[in-house]
Formats: C-alpha cells, sequence, structure tokens
C-alpha cells in the first residue's frame, strides 16, 4: 500500500484550466489546455521570466511513480510513452527536447483511465481515498477536494494551486452529475490530473539565487524532482516533499540530509538502472532483431534475460560488492539463466522449481575465460550487431561512443558496402579480411580506423553472442591496436579500456548530464573534470559519484537562457 | 544409492556453490580433474517415438487407414453395408451414431467417436467404455506389419521366424514385435522425418512440463573405442527450447538422487557406435504418454555424431499393458488406431515375460528412437557430473519432422 497520500492543504492561487467536460470527453477538452501550457511554459522560458524546461518522464519513471503513489499492485498495463531521442549519449538529454503529440496524449489518456479506475475500485478506496461521500451517487465537493489536493501534491511534485483545486474538482462534479456516481467523477478528475503536462512532464521552475546574484536555481520542488529522479528513477518521496515545503532542501545541510537518506534505500538501485539502460542504449532491445533462424539461442526469454543480467549485475557490482566503475569491464562475476547459461555453454546449478520462476544464479566464469565485463555479454553484443550478422563496426562504434563519449561520425553516403556484407566471399573469409579491404578505401579509413579494432577483437563472439572461434572455416583473429598499443584479445582490450582515462570521465560527464538532462556547461566541465581527477585515485565508485553530484550546488543551477537549448 | 556416489566420484570438474546459498554468494567456478580420468559426457533425450520403418513389404494388403476407417469397419461388422455404414459415421456428431431408423449403433458410438459427442456415454444400455474391457469387443483382426526390415535390436542373441532385418545396418535377428502391431496403421505406417503422429504431439507437449531424461556416457577417452558406463537418469528440471522449438543443447540439468529412474548399464563404444550389456531399465515420467518406460533386457544403439549428439535405437522387453494404457490414455481419435484392434494384438504378439499363472507373455519385444543432444549434468550440491560437448543439431526433438524436408 502507498505511504505517499496524506492529505496537504497548500492551495496556491493561480488561473487554470477550467472547462473540463465528462470522462469521455476529457481528451477533446485537455489537449488544448495540455498544448498551451507546454507553449506558454516554453514562452515564459525563453522570456527569462521564469525559466522552466520540460522533461518528459520516461516509461519506467511513469511506471515508478504510479506504484510509488498507488502502490505496487496498481498494474501499468502499457507503455504510451515512446522511446525519445538520443542526444549528447543519452535518452534523458533528448528527454527534454521532447513535446507531446496529440496521439500520445490519447495513449497516456488510455493508461490513465485505466490506472485512474484501478485505483477507485472499491477495495482500494479506503486506504487510498481517505473520506467516503454521504451518498456515492452525488458530489461530495469536500472529499473530492480533499482526494485531489493529496494525490495533485504527488502527481504534480509540488502542491496544487487553487485554482488547479477548482477545476480538477469541477471536473469530478460534472462527471459525477452526468454519470451518477462520485467515483468516477473523482476517475475523471484523476485521468485530467494524470494527462497533464505538470505529471507527465517533470516542469523546471526555477528562482533567482540570492546567493549568487543574477543566475537562477531550481526552486525547491524542482529540486526535489530532479534529485528524485536522479538517484531513484521515481517521484519525490513524502519527505523529499516536505523538506522542499520546508524550505530545507534549499539549505546545504538540508539537502546533504535528503542526499544522505536516499542514498541508503534500496531504491538507488532503480535509479542506477535507469541511468546504465539509458547510457549503454538499451532503447535498442525496443528494435532487435536477431534472426532466429541464424541464431535459434537468441530466443525472446532470452534477450529479456541478457538485459536483466547486466543491470543485475552492474547493480552487484556498484551496489553491494562496491567496485570501481573501471571493473565492470574485466569482472568475470555475473548471475545467469538456464537459457543464458545454454547460450554462454557453461554449466550452472540448477533448483528450478518446474513451473516456477527463472532462477538467477550467481556464476563466475573460469579465470582466462574470453568472456569478461560488459562487452562479453549478449547485451552489448546482439544490441551492437546486424540482425543477420555481428558486426565489428557498430561494436566498435558503441565503445567510442557510448563508453568513451566520442562521436564517429555517419558514413559518407555514397559508400560501397557490398563487399564487407559479402560474408559468403571465398576469398575473404573472415569479417577482418573484408573490413581491410574496406578501408583500402581512404574514405572510410579514417572512422574505421578507430571503430574496428575493438569491434573485431570481439568477433569471437557471434551476433547472439555466442562464442566461436572461427568465421567460414577460417580462424578468427582477436588481436588489435589501442591507442598505438598492440594486444592479443579481449582480456587485453578491456585492461587497456580500463586504464584510458576517458572511460571514467564519460561515465562522469553523462551521470551528470543524465541528471540535468542537459548537457554541462563550461563551468560544470571544470567541476566534472576536477571530480574526475579526484575519483580517478580514490576510485569511481558509485555512490560517492552520485553523492557528490548531488550535493553539488551546481547541479541545481540554471543556466542562463543563452546556454540553454530548446 | 551406491551407484550415486559412485557417479559422484567421476567428477571432472567441480565448482562451489557458497555454503550459504549459491542464491547470494557464486564462487569461482573451480575444475577438478577426476582421480580416476575418466571424461564423463552428459545429453538430454530430446526425442523419443516408436521405432517406425516402412518399405513396400510393410503392409502388403494395405494398411488399417485411420479413425473413420476403423468406424466404419465396425458398424460393417454389425450387419450394415458400406453405404449405409459410411453414412452413420458421417453424421456421428449429429447424431450419436444412429441409423436411418434411429436406431443407436453400437461400435459406432464406442471410444469418442458417436455418442460421447453429444454427451450419451452408454453402449446398447450398458455404462462402459469398450477400451477398458476391451476384451468384450470382437477382435477386429487388423493389418500387422510384415516384411524383412524393422528397426530394432537383437534382444535373445538369436534369429527366429519373427525376427527382422536392420533396415540400415543388415543386423539380423532384430526383435521389434511391437512394430509388427503398429506398422500397419496410418499414424505408425511412417519413416523419419515424419514421426507417429500421435507420439509426436505427445512428446512435444511433455518435454515443457516433464522433467527431463538424461543420458551419460563415462569412459577413458570418448574419442576412442573403449569401454564406458552408461547412465539414465530423471531430471530436476525441464530442457529449454529455441527459436525452431529444438532441444537446446548446452543446458543445465539437476540430476534426480532418487534411485528409482537411475538405470547404469556397463557399454562401449566401438566406431562411434555406443552400445550395452542387457540389463533392466525403468525411468519414470510425467507425461500421459509415457508414465514411464520399462524394459527387460534392454540394449542400445545410438551413432555418436560429430555435432556431439547422439541418435539411435533403445529397445527391450516392454509391458505390453503398459504401451496398451498409454494409446487409450490418448484415445482413439488422437492415436488414430483401432484400441480393440491394437489390445488383440499386443496380447497375440507378446513374446516375454510368461504369467506363470497363465502363461501368457506379458512383454512384447519394441524399440524406441531416441535422440540425445549435449548437457551438462549437476548434482544437487551444483558440481558438475558430466560436460556438454558438442554444439548439437541444429535441429533436435520435436523440430527436427517440422524443419527437414519430408
Amino acid at each position: 500500500m502507498s505511504t505517499y497520500l496524506r492529505p496537504i492543504t497548500s492551495k496556491i492561487k493561480n488561473n487554470g484550466c477550467s472547462k473540463f467536460g465528462v470522462l469521455f470527453s476529457l481528451l477533446l477538452c485537455l489537449i488544448p489546455d495540455v498544448m498551451s501550457q507546454a507553449k506558454g511554459a516554453e514562452s515564459a522560458a525563453n522570456s527569462n521570466s521564469e525559466q522552466v524546461t520540460f522533461v518528459r518522464l520516461t516509461s519506467n519513471q511513469y511506471r515508478n511513480t504510479i506504484h510509488d503513489i498507488f502502490g505496487e499492485s496498481i498494474e501499468v498495463r502499457g507503455n504510451a510513452a515512446s522511446t525519445g531521442v538520443r542526444e549528447a549519449g543519452l535518452i534523458a538529454v533528448g528527454g527534454r527536447k521532447i513535446t507531446l503529440s496529440a496521439l500520445e496524449l490519447e495513449s497516456y489518456e488510455i493508461l490513465a483511465l485505466d490506472i485512474a479506475e484501478q485505483i477507485l475500485q472499491p477495495s482500494r478506496r479506503s486506504t487510498l481515498l481517505g473520506c467516503t461521500p454521504d451518498d456515492e451517487a452525488l458530489v461530495d465537493q469536500e472529499c473530492a477536494e480533499q482526494f485531489i489536493d493529496a494525490v495533485g501534491l504527488h502527481l504534480f511534485r509540488r502542491p496544487l494551486m487553487e485554482s488547479e483545486i477548482d477545476s480538477f474538482a469541477a471536473m469530478a462534479q460534472a462527471a459525477t452529475q452526468t454519470l451518477g456516481n462520485f467515483y468516477i467523477g473523482l476517475q475523471a478528475a484523476l485521468v485530467g490530473m494524470m494527462i497533464s503536462p505538470d505529471f507527465l512532464f517533470r516542469i523546471e521552475r526555477s528562482v533567482a539565487n540570492i546567493e549568487s546574484p543574477g543566475s537562477r536555481q531550481l526552486d525547491a520542488w524542482s529540486r526535489a524532482s530532479r534529485l528524485s529522479f536522479f538517484l531513484w528513477n521515481s517521484t519525490p518521496s513524502p519527505a523529499l516533499l516536505e523538506a522542499a515545503r520546508s524550505g530545507t532542501l534549499m539549505t546545504e545541510s538540508g539537502l546533504n540530509e535528503q542526499v544522505k537518506r536516499m542514498m541508503t534505500s534500496a531504491k538507488i538501485e532503480d535509479g542506477l538502472r535507469a541511468f546504465f539502460a539509458d547510457m549503454l542504449a538499451f532503447d535498442r532491445f525496443d528494435t532487435l532483431d536477431i534472426d532466429a533462424n541464424l541464431y535459434p539461442r537468441f530466443t525472446k526469454n532470452v534477450e529479456d534475460e541478457a538485459r536483466e543480467q547486466t543491470l543485475r549485475t552492474i547493480a552487484d557490482q556498484l551496489l553491494i560488492k562496491e567496485l570501481d566503475y573501471r571493473d565492470l569491464f574485466d569482472a568475470r562475476q555475473t548471475f545467469l539463466t538456464p537459457a543464458l547459461a545454454a547460450l554462454y555453454g557453461v554449466p550452472i546449478p540448477i533448483r528450478q522449481e518446474l513451473g516456477g520462476t527463472v532462477p538467477w544464479v550467481p556464476y563466475e566464469f573460469p579465470e582466462g575465460h574470453a568472456r569478461v565485463g560488459l562487452l562479453g555479454q549478449v547485451t552489448f553484443l546482439s544490441l551492437f550487431s546486424h540482425p543477420g550478422a555481428s558486426s565489428p563496426t557498430l561494436r566498435g562504434k558503441a565503445v567510442r561512443e557510448h563508453l568513451l563519449c566520442q562521436t564517429i561520425p555517419p558514413p559518407p553516403p555514397d559508400v560501397d558496402f557490398s563487399l564487407v556484407r559479402d560474408a559468403d566471399n571465398p576469398n575473404f573469409k573472415t569479417v577482418r579480411d573484408r573490413l581491410a579491404e574496406h578501408r583500402s578505401n581512404p574514405t572510410c579509413a579514417g572512422c574505421h580506423t578507430l571503430m574496428d579494432p575493438i569491434g573485431l577483437t570481439l568477433e569471437i563472439f557471434d551476433a547472439s553472442g555466442v562464442h566461436r572461434t572461427s568465421e567460414n572455416g577460417a580462424q578468427i583473429d582477436t588481436s588489435g591496436q589501442w591507442a598505438g598499443q598492440n594486444y592479443e584479445g579481449v582480456s587485453d582490450l578491456v585492461q587497456l579500456l580500463k586504464d584510458d582515462p576517458t572511460l571514467t570521465s564519460c561515465l562522469i560527464q553523462r551521470v551528470y548530464s543524465y541528471g540535468t538532462a542537459r548537457e554541462p556547461n563550461s563551468a560544470e566541465l571544470q567541476w566534472l573534470n576536477t571530480t574526475h581527477a579526484q575519483l580517478r585515485k580514490e576510485g569511481v565508485h558509485w555512490r560517492e559519484l552520485m553523492q557528490r553530484i548531488s550535493r553539488n550546488p551546481d547541479f541545481y543551477t540554471v543556466p542562463n537562457s543563452t546556454e540553454m537549448e530548446f | 544409492m551406491a551407484c550415486r556416489k559412485a557417479k559422484q566420484t567421476n567428477r571432472l570438474w567441480k565448482f562451489v556453490v557458497s555454503s550459504l546459498g549459491w542464491l547470494v554468494i557464486a564462487l569461482p567456478f573451480t575444475p577438478l580433474l577426476a582421480a580416476d580420468n575418466l571424461e564423463s559426457r552428459g545429453y538430454v533425450i530430446s526425442m523419443v517415438h516408436t521405432a517406425a520403418y516402412v518399405d513396400d513389404q510393410t503392409c502388403p494388403a494395405g494398411t488399417n487407414g485411420t479413425r473413420p476407417d476403423v468406424l466404419i469397419r465396425r458398424v460393417m461388422s454389425e450387419g450394415y453395408g458400406e453405404e449405409e455404414a459410411i453414412s452413420i459415421i458421417n453424421s456421428v456428431r449429429i447424431n450419436g451414431g444412429r441409423d436411418d431408423a434411429g436406431n443407436l449403433v453400437g461400435t459406432a458410438i464406442t471410444l469418442g467417436g458417436g455418442a460421447s459427442y453429444t454427451g450419451d456415454q452408454s453402449w446398447n444400455d450398458f455404462d462402459f467404455n469398450p477400451a477398458n474391457v476391451p476384451s468384450a469387443m470382437p477382435d477386429p483382426n487388423a493389418f500387422n506389419a510384415t516384411g524383412r526390415f524393422a528397426f530394432g535390436l537383437n534382444l535373445d542373441g538369436g534369429e527366429g521366424p519373427d525376427s527382422w532385418e536392420h533396415p540400415n545396418t543388415g543386423a539380423r535377428g532384430i526383435d521389434n514385435q511391437m512394430w509388427r502391431v503398429l506398422g500397419c496403421w496410418d499414424a505408425y505406417h511412417v519413416n523419419k522425418p515424419v514421426i507417429p503422429y500421435n507420439e509426436s504431439i505427445a512428446w512435444d507437449t511433455a518435454v515443457d512440463a516433464m522433467p527431463a531424461w538424461l543420458i551419460s556416457i563415462s569412459g577413458e577417452d570418448l574419442n576412442q573405442d573403449g569401454a564406458v558406463t552408461v547412465t539414465f537418469d530423471r531430471a530436476l528440471n525441464i530442457p529449454l527450447r529455441d527459436a525452431y522449438g529444438s532441444i537446446m543443447s548446452g543446458a543445465s540439468f539437476a540430476v534426480d538422487t532418487n534411485p528409482r529412474s537411475h538405470n547404469e548399464f556397463n557399454g562401449q563404444i566401438k566406431d562411434s557406435v555406443l552400445t550395452i550389456e542387457p540389463g533392466d531399465f525403468y525411468i519414470q515420467g510425467e507425461s500421459q504418454f509415457y508414465p514411464h518406460l520399462q524394459f527387460s533386457n534392454t540394449q542400445l544403439r545410438f551413432e555418436m555424431k560429430d555435432d556431439g549428439s547422439m541418435e539411435g535405437h533403445l529397445g527391450g522387453y516392454q509391458p505390453w499393458r503398459d504401451y496398451y494404457h498409454y494409446l487409450s490414455v490418448r484415445g482413439e481419435t488422437d492415436g488414430a488406431i483401432d484400441l480393440i484392434g491394437i489390445f488383440y494384438d499386443l496380447k497375440r504378439f507378446a513374446d516375454a515375460s510368461p504369467d506363470p499363472r497363465t502363461g501368457e507373455n506379458t512383454a512384447i519385444s519394441s524399440a524406441y528412437f531416441i535422440e540425445a543432444v549435449p548437457a551438462f549434468h549437476v548434482d544437487d550440491t551444483g558440481s558438475l557430473l558430466a560436460e556438454s560437448v558438442g554444439q548439437g543439431p541444429k535441429f533436435s526433438g520435436p523440430a527436427v519432422s517440422q524443419y527437414t524436408e519430408q
């Protein structure tokens, strides 16, 4: 059961939407309001009167928020949020540039209708509502306002303005009168709140920073949201909202206290998982299409379990074992399911109850095994492959772009890839041979020299992640060169990768950008460089990194509008 | 349990799991060479079905047809003409098996063929199912398989008038009277890659729910000819499927420590062919078709393939009432057979284990096609008992008949 819903009555006067219809005509009424509010906010941001930025909730944030507010028993049966766009290496940054189409809003409304119906089922009313109408067929204005006020605080992550409460209460009243049921009226109000931009977007509002005249910082409510979604990937808890309401969150000690409290919560893993799913481009799972005819072991179950394997391993290494981020790349310890173990070709102890849930078994690859670290997992290997073939280029590019924050330009439009794709060419049995020929074209050589050596080393894993030693009967050569240094295989490659300072500086920059949903400005880059230098010596530990960023006042500073890009 | 302990001494590798529970902490997977330097390879059985072989000598007078043919013959045996019998059977779902005068035609309504569709389970005013008392029905004298060739094994070491010749190896003295019973029913009158219909469906269903059946081979060097030990065991977990529906090679199986389904045979590998010394065999299943598989004088002949899999025949003298039970549970419609006819033929062709009281043979020589793919075997402590060697075939189990050109 949710512990979030407690009545707090903090009404703020403002003008808002007031023309709501009944439940099933909500959409037509609300779309213009949603759009106008978004435009209004943008306009306000541009005029610099009150800088406002919108960051759309991801599907996981939406789900986590619903569960936190209303309880785990509420099923979020659908996913209205599109994946979004990747900017500066992160979907989170691209989320700042996403608006909402009418079609998406309709999807959100369908989702909200279902959720609202669940929330107001008779079995949940007593725990989630806090009041009971005298007559279910009639409007109970006080009870409706109490519910809207309490729920609105958590959905909007700030207290509702009085006008907003009035608007949603009017909506509930209209629906109750038309449909003859108080709870259906509340459903209408709830749906209205859940398709409001104040819920679907993290709306970050700023106030003048009195300690730094001329600059602006997030207001307390926005600070709470940023911190909560950064650390927990979910909506602020009652304690965090209370810190925002009281103003303590705007103080150094108050902020530190909240950060300390949140870092000890198990929800910190949700935040870690969300970040790495973004950084490692898990959105590619949405369109992953490894050809089952060629790679029959790569079933849908394997795909889902591979995703979980990676996140579970990262959480174990960084949160439980508290290892250095760099250790992720040569770690031999992981977790496997029976299907993953079969794909990896290793035995695991099986204790699965027939018909039971899929067991996750801790497993350590033997010393000297080629499969080490994140680069040896099915997730990375399959996400950066073609449907019918592994791709040294995609894998190399992924390492450069996602792990080292480098940018590889797209290929020129007139490049002939036919030889690279001709896997049956008897003169070029391995992709190494074919890419060598491809690189003989000077136009291609520049980028491929950066990407291919990394990917060619990983050619001992096919597109599905299965280990192999030959391609078309020819032995696979895993040697390569990194920053002018020759190496022999995967183990050497990951050691060189670990030693490269770009690996850790990239992580730190990405984490910061993930939290702010934008690229750091010059002042922030300076702080990040200093932090990187310190952590590289002390160890790049997840908790330490998150605490440092969360406690950094600049993390909540709003750059001048000239530095911001909408 | 003595066999179990002996087997555990043959571990090649061992991975150690924390005593606090392997769900909490995993310690390194540590390969250990067994003291006796034995190599053990593990397999999971991916396909089981009656060993079917047909050629133009198998049923020279024709086959017994399928379900409608059976029913038509039954109706005709009660004095109806062929045309009238066909009419009765064609409308059996509508009128529950009645003739033009509205009379209930006795045999037409039995065994799910007639009145059961309308809820009337009676037969000549008696509430009973003839499949439960098949001897109450007349023997339909179904066609039986004949000819020279059939799959199987020479169980008695000799050659007699009922022996077959193995179509692939040319081995003589093959004992497989079960094939005489089944070979002329259309559902069984098939050659690989087609699988006897009802067994195909039964296995395809069972394999996703039934604890797997495992085979291990242990010996000094399994790539060379020599003596080996062969075990059959039940697993605690079910097989995995790949995207083709094949049984996935390289999966891990925990061996059930219950000795009831543990079988151990002395065997040998010669020219990549595995055979065993005869013995008793019992393994429990959890399928409606294979609640267990049981033989006396068990033999096998498996070809060991380059991809690490094995296939061949496992056979012995099987209690014939077991097989009748398997078929009757499936029913005549699924089995596409005549249970009464099968009953009489099983009884007629049974060739072993005479009942000391009646003298009636209680077992029948039979042979099953077995395919097994590489698998890891582990014990209940997580120790590795047998290695998975080889990638396995591209198609295995039920997928073979679906993806192989027929």
